[in-house]
């Protein structure tokens, strides 16, 4: 038989899909793009834009900027991928290397670069107008290229240790130790890099960078406000 | 740990000790086909798959037996000196037909000279003590050539027919396959540099006086006539009294530069290089050439435009012709300035300065005190060693392995003296 009338009693419950714990923190979704690569072995200065600033970071990529290393290396190892944690390939001697001698090399180094950089650069050479940039040192090539290095310094040299700072263009950081390496078997003996360092790139340098312990929302916005008149400027300047 | 350990193991290769020494090399560049650049096998292939090479338009190695301390290149030939006290001394290669190289002994016919000689051959000197004398200098123009000794004066072989050799011309003699080398030692004092312009000769003595011989039809004699000298002669002049301590001539006019920073200049002057101080096309008594560009160190001469190097290290140009300030400037009487950013000066680099300037008939060469090599001008048949065979506007770096002691130009060819790493 059927029972009595069961009363229905409206009763409100909480939708809980919209509840924060559920849910998670409201985020914005930002688009964020990254600048010029950083591998993982390699430290130093990584430019992000976020937003418009991805607009940015293109033209700042056409710009073709220089950008520069601290490289550090050790004589008397070869590895088989040219950094200090590869397997070993060969051992050698380097007592007989000088400041001098290095220095030599990278100034035969830094003579080959600049034959180069007048080569990709894609001007005419019989013009006027390319005899002008060259006295300026304003050649620069403003398309695809091979790695170009501008500028090469010995910082530091202390038996088996040295360390050198490059200024370069179209680079990747795997480039810059095969050229330790081959630092090294020029001086007749065999070296190993053993930190990449990047300190400047293009306009951003060590100084505008923020550390790990800054990535906040303040840090960010007071940084990105700092950075927007020199990336005008330089903008500006080229295109 | 394992791989700890086993790196420790691992062998020690050596592969240069502490008393490694630099060696010294010769590079070649330029046209082949004369033989002037010294390989045989560029000329006439030597295995099967070898093709005959023309032009080599970069720098390449030429082995010598010997240290060689002085090169000098003329029109298709060269000449090697070593410093050394063995019996040979100097060596040539390239044109022969003038005897430039003196008598190369051919192998089919003992009486016969070889007309082209393709490999560095040694040129034997009547020396009267062959094992204590020593070769300081060689020159080379158009077609005869100067042995610069130490103690027995200076040797000539070549063609005399403007009594360039400084002996008295002979009618119709013939200069292929001849014995002759004349020896000069009639000057005030030891000589101590010779320079062969086209058809002259140049000697600079230890008291600072030159003497001239040879074609004086552009006055480049410098001896107040336009004929031939045949006998070495003094220059006065301006020079009348002035110590000289450097004196170039490639082409029809010379420069001389005085211990005083002054630069005198007599010759050709058709193409503006004596346009600062005569309307005339040629000169045929040194005159000073009164520029204000600061004490002059060194001076080139080519064929239609000029050099100096300051003792700044600034490189001025004058003249006409591919001047090395882009395309737009064709000719100047007054010495320019290259900007010394062309160089490799920078802000970066700031001690980099032009230690030597060489000058070819149409080409320039710098030498920085880093070892690098910087040409420009006309690359007439690839001699200017860029890789290309274009004209060079400015200067532009030679890829060369190694520190570049000095280089000599020639008209198609170039020589220079490099020292490894």
């Amino acid at each position: 038989g059927g029972g009595g009338a069961v009363d229905l009693v409206a009763t409100r419950v909480p939708v809980l899909a919209d509840h924060p714990l559920v849910r998670g923190p409201r985020v914005r979704k930002l688009k964020i793009g990254a600048g010029h690569r950083l591998d993982v072995k390699a430290s130093g200065v990584f430019v992000l834009g976020i937003g418009h600033g991805n607009k940015l970071l293109t033209e700042l990529y056409n710009c073709h900027l220089t950008k520069v290393y601290t490289v550090g290396g050790l004589f008397g190892k070869a590895t088989d991928d040219f950094s200090d944690t590869g397997n070993l390939v060969e051992k050698t001697t380097f007592d007989h290397i000088t400041r001098e001698k290095l220095e030599r090399i990278l100034a035969v180094i830094q003579g080959t670069n600049q034959k180069a950089l007048l080569m990709y650069s894609n001007i005419d050479m019989k013009t006027q107008e390319a005899y002008e940039l060259a006295v300026k040192g304003l050649i620069r090539p403003m398309a695809k290229s091979p790695p170009i290095i501008t500028a090469v310094r010995c910082l530091q040299f202390a038996l088996p240790e040295f360390q050198l700072e490059i200024h370069c263009l179209h680079e990747t950081q795997q480039y810059l130790r095969k050229m330790v390496h081959e630092i090294g078997l020029e001086l007749k003996s065999s070296a190993v890099c053993t930190q990449v360092r990047r300190i400047r790139d293009g306009v951003f340098t060590v100084d505008d960078a923020l550390p790990r312990t800054q990535w906040n929302l303040q840090s960010i916005q007071k940084a990105i406000w700092n950075c927007q008149l020199k990336v005008e400027t330089e903008l500006e300047k080229t295109l | 740990r394992q791989l700890r350990e086993a790196e420790e193991a691992a062998p020690v290769f050596q592969y240069a000790g502490k008393a490694a020494r630099r060696k010294d090399r010769v590079f070649v560049w330029g046209f082949s086909y004369s033989g002037a650049l010294g390989i045989p096998s560029f000329v006439r292939p030597d295995a099967g798959w070898k093709k005959p090479r023309r032009i080599q338009p970069t720098p390449y190695r030429l082995e010598t037996e010997e240290k060689i301390s002085s090169a000098a290149c003329g029109y298709g030939f060269t000449l090697l000196a070593s410093n050394t006290r063995d019996i040979t001394k100097v060596w040539g290669m390239g044109l022969n037909k003038d005897s430039q190289l003196g008598f190369q002994r051919s192998r089919r016919d003992q009486t016969k000279s070889y007309e082209y000689v393709l490999e560095p051959s040694p040129i034997p000197l009547p020396l009267e003590k062959p094992q204590q004398t020593r070769v300081l200098q060689v020159s080379c123009g158009r077609a005869h050539s100067l042995v610069l000794t130490d103690s027995e004066g200076v040797f000539t072989m070549g063609n005399n027919s403007y009594g360039q050799c400084g002996r008295k011309v002979v009618e119709d003699e013939i200069y292929s396959g001849s014995h002759l080398i004349h020896q000069l030692k009639e000057f005030d004092s030891r000589v101590v540099q010779v320079v062969c312009g086209q058809d002259h000769s140049l000697f600079r003595t230890k008291k600072g006086t030159i003497y001239a011989c040879g074609w004086g039809a552009d006055g480049q004699t410098g001896l107040g006539h336009y004929n031939i000298t045949s006998v070495p002669t003094k220059l006065h002049g301006d020079i009348a009294g002035v110590n000289i301590i450097q004196v170039s001539s490639s082409g029809d006019c010379c420069l001389a530069v005085s211990d005083e920073g002054d630069v005198f200049g007599w010759g050709n002057s058709e193409y503006l290089q004596l346009a600062s101080v005569t309307e005339t096309t040629q000169v045929n008594v040194p005159r000073h050439l009164p520029f204000k560009i600061g004490k002059i160190k060194e001076a080139a001469c080519g064929g239609t435009g000029n050099v100096v190097l300051t003792e700044e290290g600034n490189v001025f140009v004058w003249g006409y012709g591919i001047l090395g300030k882009g395309p737009n400037l064709t000719e100047t009487a007054v010495p320019e300035m290259i900007p010394p950013s062309l160089f490799g000066w920078s802000a970066f680099s700031p001690d980099i300065r032009v230690a030597h300037v060489r000058c070819g008939l149409s080409q320039f060469a710098a030498l920085t005190n880093r070892g690098e090599l910087f040409v420009w001008g006309k690359n007439l048949r690839g001699c200017l060693g860029t890789g290309r065979m274009e004209d060079q506007y400015f200067p532009w770096r030679v890829t060369v392995p190694g520190e570049v002691v000095d280089v000599a130009c020639g008209v198609d060819h170039m020589v220079s003296m490099v020292r490894s790493f």
